[in-house]
């Protein structure tokens, strides 16, 4: 697992998932109103994320 | 704008990984090959993201979004005709050279196309050059935090220094070309949801179209009269001044790009690396002109309700440079707001990083080894390449403490850079494709066009500069003015070369073998398919690139 890490597409899938997962809490347990901005924006990331820890590049 | 729980965790997130790649990258760091030129060994996707992303830095996307707003549509030819076509040309017809020459930075292809004293003049600029463009990068960062986030400055200042610094002394180029990448999907990424929803905001295109004046929506329609477009220039001046000198003396010239092209894996990745990365280039204007467009119409009567308007500055004019950020303040709720936030901090340390990595590369290789110390060992050239790296941090720093103290002094090497970057361009193209160049002729060219470039702005004045000698032109806009000088620069540059070089003595045709058009032999890969080939993939770009200009004609 570790060794991934040298593969910048693991590297970038995974931050992305990570503020992805930030975005969609904000939205779930907001401040103040939840914005739905946050949760299409996070979903979106999360695909990105996904897709980028699966390539082999 | 304040920030909340979830922005701040983004912010840290981005840090600890920008981080962490330089710390994966260290292991991979045994020789100044690797440690300044990634030995020549990283995949074309990253090395044509990196390309792009060179030149994504907080000047860019700041930059590009204020003049959105300022010129409208217009802004878009900094893209289409200062960028794509440069780039296809990069790719075609001149890597084969830098590239295939073997040398490891464009003052050492100078000094085997033509002589130590032309590369000694290129080195010694573009390293001042990259030096201050880092520390004013830096300063631009901290002053805009300070400004929007009532963050402490020297905080800021030590802050993103120290991380850039952390990244790039631990993995040299690869570290910083990752962190590329990654700023790079983080800016378009991050900064997609303000463009669709500013843009839903202010009713589509059609809605922009109907409330902006004709001159505003149009790229060329209002071009024929300089004096019927906001950016004040016609379309000659935009084509030979933007099109041809300045965007092509840019991008075919500037180390701090084309370093991102000279680390690939092999020629034929080296002459895709622009072209693959005009790609994304071509579509840019989507992320970073069109939301300074939106952002002025939502300033127009009709939609001002929605409650939108871009800050005033100190004279109570308005303040262009803060388009973006008080956009992402209107529109972005906490936890985007950390995405837009981080992006933008993405944008100014992608831009300090790739800076201090040209600047170590040109100092170990064409300063320190070329007139210093030569002929020590690979182990002596990464400790001063790793020391170089420190040095030219805490020089940005202390830049950026200067930019601070002395406001000015930003107008000031802007100006200066253009007068050495002008004519730079003149210089390569009778290098590369005319073999009677000499390099008497390239060094007193590029004296020449400098000397030019400063005497056209001595003699024209615009928005109140330049005019020095004596104001006998007076020009609509300043950016009118750089591509007047820029375009005279680069004539006086190209006449006195062809002079001197034909009273000169050239190079033999063995010495100039791989470093001349008509002396290096084609390669000629037949197993390749079409679409890997540097030129067709190129024409299909330039006809997408015309068909996109005709669209917003």
């Amino acid at each position: 697992m570790l060794e991934k890490f040298n593969q910048l597409s693991f590297v970038i899938g995974v931050f992305f998932v990570l503020v992805s997962l930030v975005l969609i809490g904000e939205y779930f347990f907001p401040i103040d109103l939840p914005k739905i901005i946050n949760l299409y924006t996070g979903i979106g990331m999360l695909v990105f994320g996904l897709l980028m820890i699966r390539s082999k590049a | 704008m304040t920030l909340h729980l979830a922005d701040y965790l983004i912010i840290i997130i981005y840090f600890i990984f920008v981080i962490a790649v330089g710390f994966i990258i260290k292991k991979r760091i045994k020789s100044s090959n690797d440690f300044l030129n990634s030995n020549r060994s990283i995949p074309l996707w990253i090395t044509s993201l990196a390309f792009i992303s060179a030149n994504l830095g907080a000047q860019e996307v700041l930059g590009m979004v204020a003049s959105g707003a300022k010129y409208g549509i217009m802004t878009v030819h900094f893209y289409w005709v200062g960028a794509i076509f440069a780039m296809i040309f990069l790719g075609v017809f001149m890597m084969p050279f830098y590239y295939g020459s073997k040398a490891r930075s464009v003052p050492e292809y100078l000094s085997m196309r033509f002589d130590e004293k032309t590369r000694g003049l290129n080195a010694l600029t573009f390293a001042a050059m990259t030096i201050f463009s880092s520390g004013i990068s830096l300063y631009a960062l901290a002053k805009l935090l300070e400004v929007i986030l009532h963050w402490n400055f020297d905080v800021c200042i030590w802050a993103a220094a120290g991380v850039v610094m952390v990244y790039t002394f631990m993995g040299g180029l690869t570290s910083a070309v990752y962190n590329e990448v990654l700023q790079f999907f983080l800016i378009v990424i991050g900064l997609s949801p303000l463009v669709i929803v500013s843009l839903h905001d202010a009713g589509g295109w059609s809605s922009i179209r109907a409330n902006l004046q004709p001159e505003l929506t149009h790229a060329w329609k209002y071009m024929g009269n300089a004096e019927s477009n906001p950016m004040g220039i016609n379309f000659i001046s935009m084509l030979f001044g933007l099109g041809f000198v300045m965007s092509f003396g840019y991008w075919c010239t500037d180390f701090l790009v084309i370093q991102r092209a000279m680390i690939a894996k092999n020629m034929s990745a080296a002459q895709r690396t622009p072209i693959l990365a005009a790609i994304p280039k071509m579509f840019m204007p989507l992320i970073v002109v069109l939301p300074g467009v939106v952002a002025i119409t939502l300033m127009q009567p009709a939609l001002q309700s929605r409650g939108y308007s871009i800050p005033l500055d100190a004279k109570g004019a308005l303040d262009y440079t803060m388009t973006l950020p008080s956009l992402i303040a209107h529109y972005y709720p906490s936890g985007l707001l950390g995405v837009g936030i981080t992006a933008l901090i993405a944008s100014f340390m992608s831009g300090m990083a790739g800076n201090v990595t040209a600047f170590n590369s040109v100092f170990t290789y064409d300063i320190y080894q070329s007139y210093f110390v030569k002929n020590k060992s690979d182990n002596h050239y990464l400790y001063v390449g790793k020391m170089i790296t420190l040095i030219g941090i805490l020089l940005s720093i202390m830049t950026a403490y200067i930019a601070k103290s002395y406001n000015n002094i930003n107008d000031f090497l802007q100006l200066v850079f253009s007068f050495v970057n002008g004519p730079l361009f003149a210089t390569f193209l009778l290098g590369m494709f005319w073999k009677r160049t000499t390099g008497h002729g390239a060094f007193w060219g590029l004296m020449a066009g400098t000397l030019a470039a400063t005497i056209t702005h001595g003699l024209t004045i615009a928005e109140g500069k330049g005019g020095w000698i004596s104001p006998m032109f007076e020009i609509k806009s300043g950016m009118g003015q750089a591509f007047i000088v820029a375009a005279f620069s680069w004539l006086t540059n190209f006449t006195t070369t062809i002079l001197i070089s034909l009273v000169t003595k050239p190079k033999s045709d063995i010495e100039l073998k791989g470093l001349v058009y008509s002396l290096t032999e084609k390669v000629q890969a037949p197993e390749q398919k079409w679409y890997l080939k540097a030129a067709p993939i190129g024409i299909i770009l330039l006809i997408i690139t015309i068909i996109l200009n005709i669209l917003l004609f």
